[in-house]
């Protein structure tokens, strides 16, 4: 059993494809990740399952490898606060989580920028630069500034789930490059595809952040790192001033815009007043 | 004689191990404790070893209920101690913990509460404080059991 704990899942996933099932059952969605080198043992670890689940699904796990007598699991770890399904954010995480609120509402609202999408005028155009605008200096600089420059820096940027996090921004800003370049060429089928490939990495992105990322380097913090990296994000909002409040209005503006008079020339004439 | 059943911070209790089973007398215990005074009405926020601290703000029962409160918890911390049901001048406890905040620059500040409802005045008082300094810094909280067991530990988001 060792053996497999200390493999990357894709490959326990690849030679035992009915793992992917069982870990599903307990809400782990590694069986499509793209990256897919987390050890089996760190899996467990991560998702914070309770000793009992720790165990239940270790023995599916190992009757899966091992058909027939049961084989020795290693014991359940006994983390504190495992198994409990409520998250709580230490300050720090929990003012990424905020900010996850923000780009989430611009990707919801990526289905109307695709529905109006307009890339003859120059106001449509516009439009398309000025959510560009918003990913780019908001969920990348601003975000990004925290997440990557300070929060990831207090651990080894080789665990694999960083390098999983790491290669979707990276994806992330190939999407927005790639829109961008359909904006100058007006080639609606490429902004189309890529709006929708950063809408479909993001939402996946940022729920394997809130729902596993965070809790789990939340829990491997010590108090004083929390104190700390609350401290640099401080230093951190003063340096960009009001890029924040700023963006807020931003979206704010565009939902009621699109809520309010979801038709092409009041986007247009929003732009123009904008 | 009937236990009084009033007050549950006064309620009596008599849990003593048989056969003295945590050994703790056969095992010496370093002090993680760097600084004195640590009362919270002698403390002074000038002070250079809470300049950029890790507080730890415990209410005095705490350190007799919870045997490994050295090691697990005071280590690297700067201590103030306090009784929110005893002690006077509480007023002057805020005032304390807000300049520990923003004359102090303290880098984090954790609570250490006993699971009397009596107890939880500390942490709300701490939270007053933390609410009201100009500068915020992470408020962690951990709730001890009367047999030293830790029931919670979170952050206080304010």
């Amino acid at each position: 059993m060792k053996e497999y704990l200390n493999k990357g899942i894709k490959e326990v996933v690849k030679q035992f494809p009915r793992i992917a099932d069982i870990l599903d059952e307990y809400q782990i969605g590694c069986g499509p990740c793209s990256v897919g080198t987390c050890l089996l043992k760190d899996i467990v670890n991560i998702h914070n399952l309770s000793p009992e689940d720790e165990q239940s699904l270790m023995a599916k796990i190992a009757e899966v490898i091992y058909p027939g007598p049961p084989v020795k699991i290693p014991e359940p770890a006994r983390r504190q606060g495992s198994g409990s399904r409520e998250i709580k954010y230490s300050p720090p995480m929990k003012k990424l989580v905020d900010e996850h609120v923000l780009i989430k509402k611009l990707v919801a609202l990526i289905p109307k920028l695709i529905e109006y999408l307009d890339l003859e005028s120059d106001q449509g155009r516009q439009l398309i630069l000025d959510s560009i605008d918003f990913i780019r200096s908001y969920a990348d600089k601003y975000h990004h500034a925290k997440e990557e420059d300070i929060l990831f820096k207090y651990f080894d940027p080789n665990l694999d789930i960083l390098k999983v996090m790491y290669e979707d921004h990276e994806t992330g800003r190939a999407h927005v490059r790639a829109i961008v370049a359909g904006v100058e060429k007006r080639d609606k089928s490429v902004v189309i595809e890529h709006l929708n490939g950063y809408q479909e990495l993001l939402s996946g992105h940022i729920k394997k952040e809130d729902e596993i990322l965070y809790p789990w380097l939340d829990r491997e913090l010590s108090t004083s790192q929390v104190g700390e990296m609350f401290s640099k994000f401080n230093e951190i909002d003063k340096q960009f001033g009001c890029t924040a409040k700023r963006y807020e209005e931003v979206i704010k503006k565009l939902e009621e815009r699109f809520k309010i008079e979801p038709s092409l020339s009041s986007m247009t004439s929003w732009v123009k007043s904008h | 004689m009937s236990n009084f059943e009033g007050c549950p911070g006064s309620k009596m209790h008599d849990f003593k191990k048989k056969d003295d089973q945590e050994n703790g007398l056969t095992i010496k215990v370093a002090s993680q404790l760097k600084h004195w005074p640590i009362q919270l009405h002698l403390v002074s926020p000038a002070a250079s070893y809470y300049q950029g601290a890790d507080v730890l703000l415990s209410a005095d029962c705490v350190a007799y209920a919870l045997g490994s409160l050295h090691s697990d918890y005071l280590k690297g911390k700067s201590l103030a101690i306090a009784c929110p049901k005893l002690d006077e001048s509480q007023n002057a406890y805020v005032e304390k913990i807000k300049s520990l905040v923003d004359d102090a620059k303290i880098n984090t500040l954790t609570v250490m509460i006993m699971q009397v409802p009596c107890c939880m005045g500390l942490l709300e008082l701490a939270k007053k404080a933390a609410a009201e300094a100009k500068r915020k810094v992470p408020v962690k909280y951990l709730v001890v059991g009367i047999q030293g067991e830790i029931l919670k530990d979170e952050w206080a988001i304010n």
